[in-house]
């Protein structure tokens, strides 16, 4: 199956039955106006019947394709690369801080396109930049390692 | 006569040291955006938010609009001097400003498309200044069920106006309407649909899935065309000559008048507007062969509805509540992010910052027409900046911005999820702006309707008894059946054109 309406509405519909059964849970009505659960009921009931329709007409009438959509060759490289280059980012910050972390995570986007030294001064200047920035003038508390970067 | 002082008094705040730098950086990162192709105004908006957080509310909302309005500036510099239209509104300003270039023209395009911005966008900021006071006065007498039903017809609209498919746009909206459910019910403060997590009891972050849907989304997109820098056209004189001055003006009046009337309509985007003003001029001139090879009211109309539209957009959001596109719906989050809640008492409880944004889009026309139409060959060498240097710097500073606002990794990775989801939503068809727009009226409307079946005692068809809401909810019902019938009738004619 490489049909990507059916997995969005699969998506829709996994996620709309978690939110109906979880609602279920909640407090339907009060004495005198809706709870909790009201809307939620509703919406994730009609979103789950919509999510079935989608994936009828996704089946029957309006194929699209992973293979027309997704990008091929490096552009694809560029897309899976900036997604891995931030789950790493979130992966490693606790442990190594922001400004290596971010270094790492630059360079290897930036290694895309230039050569490595080139990525590597490019990524080191703009997390010193980004550092500055918002760590010393923005004051925002960036997450650093033992040695405070 | 009261507006006028009250503007005087807006021109005073919006002209204080502060906020008058705020308007700047906000124009110039708007002209950038609109320049720049891969970053649309609503990315750019949805960039800047986490870095007003700080930021006193007046001079938050400054900036933020500035980014909106400056962004259709930009769009057109690059749409006439390179044929890349840098934000979508500016698509139709290609047909006639390139060749316009091409001829060595490109000062007289760049020309009247500045002076039709700034002609529409002042003209519909004045209709802001002038009729938001009053209708915002008429809508102080709107109760809980009116809200309740103007809300669902802004979503309504956005809904089955936007994107391809009804389905999914009602899809979208419905989504967007859980998510904003996710955290403390507005009535009884009780945790829904945190699964745990101690990170989304207090809901998920309006700047994190802002910058993921748009932001993120966005250059992922970006990211796999490998843009890459252009050599712009010369510029040179940016008048028009004499005998053009005259129908120039005309398609700009014409296009004021479409654009300020589709600002209201929540889902109209700015792009129906270029392209109905467009086909309006071609068929009011004495020779529609000219258009498409070359001319001025081709540029001026268009140019002149997209701007009109930007300000007269801010008239719902500014006197109902109601956001009617994304980038509204993201300065909607903005107001509410600095504890403001767009609506008709926003003129009656803040007119410091209400009156400090209408005059500071007044300065910020002007600022952009001074810096569009003489500076336009120095914007235009901004697109030789290669993407791929450009790309990592945006990465860089979304996520370094989300994480600021509440200082939690959690929101990055919130950022990182609906950024996926945004890329495979829009690759699929799916509209992202009934998303952003039903997450951020979601508690709105979950209170309105809350206090509403209270006042009716659970009865929902009491809504009908009352004439605003019973004609508004019917206005909504009409318009989906409308929205499932051409989109029925669409199929049909596709079927039967692919059977012939």
């Amino acid at each position: 199956m490489k049909n990507v309406g059916v997995y969005i509405g699969i998506f829709m519909l996994i996620f709309s039955g978690s939110i109906f059964w979880q609602s279920l849970s909640l407090e339907y009505y009060r004495a005198s106006a809706p709870g909790p659960g009201f809307l939620s009921l509703w919406l994730s009931g009609i979103l789950f019947i919509l999510s079935l329709i989608h994936i009828i007409i996704s089946v029957k009438k309006d194929i699209i394709l992973f293979s027309d959509i997704l990008p091929k060759g490096k552009g694809l490289g560029n897309v899976v690369a900036l997604l891995l280059s931030l789950i790493l980012f979130l992966i490693i910050i606790p442990y190594i801080g922001f400004t290596i972390a971010s270094i790492v995570m630059l360079f290897i986007l930036f290694k895309r396109g230039y050569k490595w030294y080139w990525s590597l001064g490019l990524s080191t200047f703009v997390t010193l930049v980004v550092f500055v920035v918002f760590n010393t003038l923005l004051q925002v508390p960036l997450p650093v390692n033992n040695f405070g970067f | 006569m009261e507006n006028v002082i009250y503007l005087l008094q807006g021109f005073e705040t919006a002209l204080s040291g502060w906020n008058l730098l705020y308007c700047f950086i906000g124009v110039v990162f708007g002209m950038l955006v609109g320049v720049l192709p891969g970053i649309g105004p609503t990315a750019g908006t949805a960039l800047l938010l986490p870095l007003t957080f700080a930021m006193e509310p007046v001079s938050a909302i400054i900036m933020l609009a500035g980014i909106y309005y400056g962004a259709m500036y930009g769009g057109t510099i690059t749409s006439v001097l390179i044929n890349t239209p840098g934000e979508a509104a500016s698509v139709i300003t290609c047909l006639d400003g390139y060749p316009l270039a091409q001829q060595g023209r490109a000062g007289a395009a760049l020309g009247v498309a500045g002076i039709g911005s700034f002609i529409g966008g002042l003209i519909t900021i004045l209709a802001l200044a002038f009729l938001g006071p009053p209708l915002a006065k008429i809508a102080l007498n709107f109760g809980p069920p009116e809200f309740f039903a103007l809300i669902l017809l802004g979503m309504t609209l956005l809904s089955s106006l936007m994107g391809k498919s009804l389905i999914r746009g009602i899809m979208a909206a419905v989504f967007g309407l859980i998510l904003a459910l996710v955290g403390p019910d507005p009535l009884t403060g009780t945790i829904r649909f945190a699964f745990g997590q101690t990170n989304l009891a207090g809901g998920i972050d309006i700047v994190a899935l802002c910058l993921g849907l748009f932001g993120m989304s966005e250059l992922f997109i970006s990211a796999e065309t490998n843009i890459n820098g252009q050599k712009p056209m010369k510029v040179k004189g940016v008048l028009p000559k004499r005998e053009e001055w005259k129908p120039t003006f005309k398609a700009i009046g014409r296009g004021t008048g479409i654009g300020g009337v589709l600002g209201f309509i929540p889902g109209s985007g700015t792009v129906i507007p270029t392209l109905l003003s467009y086909s309006l001029e071609k068929k009011l001139a004495k020779d529609p062969s000219r258009f498409g090879k070359g001319a001025l009211e081709g540029v001026a109309g268009p140019e002149a509805a997209n701007n009109a539209y930007c300000g007269s957009a801010l008239i719902p959001l500014f006197t109902l509540g109601i956001p009617g596109s994304a980038v509204m719906a993201i300065l909607f989050g903005a107001f509410v992010m600095h504890g403001l809640t767009p609506g008709p008492l926003l003129f009656q409880n803040e007119p410091n910052v209400v009156w400090g944004v209408i005059a500071s889009m007044f300065i910020g026309n002007f600022l952009l027409v001074l810096m569009n139409v003489p500076l336009a060959g120095v914007w235009a060498k901004i697109t030789t900046v290669p993407f791929k240097l450009l790309f990592p710097i945006i990465m860089i500073v979304a996520v370094v911005g989300v994480y600021s606002v509440n200082n939690s990794l959690f929101d990055v990775g919130t950022m990182m999820v609906f950024g996926f989801i945004g890329y495979f939503f829009k690759k699929a068809e799916f509209p992202l702006a009934p998303i952003i727009l039903t997450f951020v009226l979601g508690s709105f409307l979950e209170t309105s309707l809350g206090q509403s079946l209270t006042i009716f005692d659970g009865n929902f068809f009491a809504f009908f008894t009352r004439p605003i809401s019973g004609t508004v909810l019917v206005f909504c019902i009409l318009v989906i059946g409308l929205s499932a019938y051409a989109g029925l009738k669409n199929k049909k004619s596709v079927m039967e054109d692919s059977e012939m």
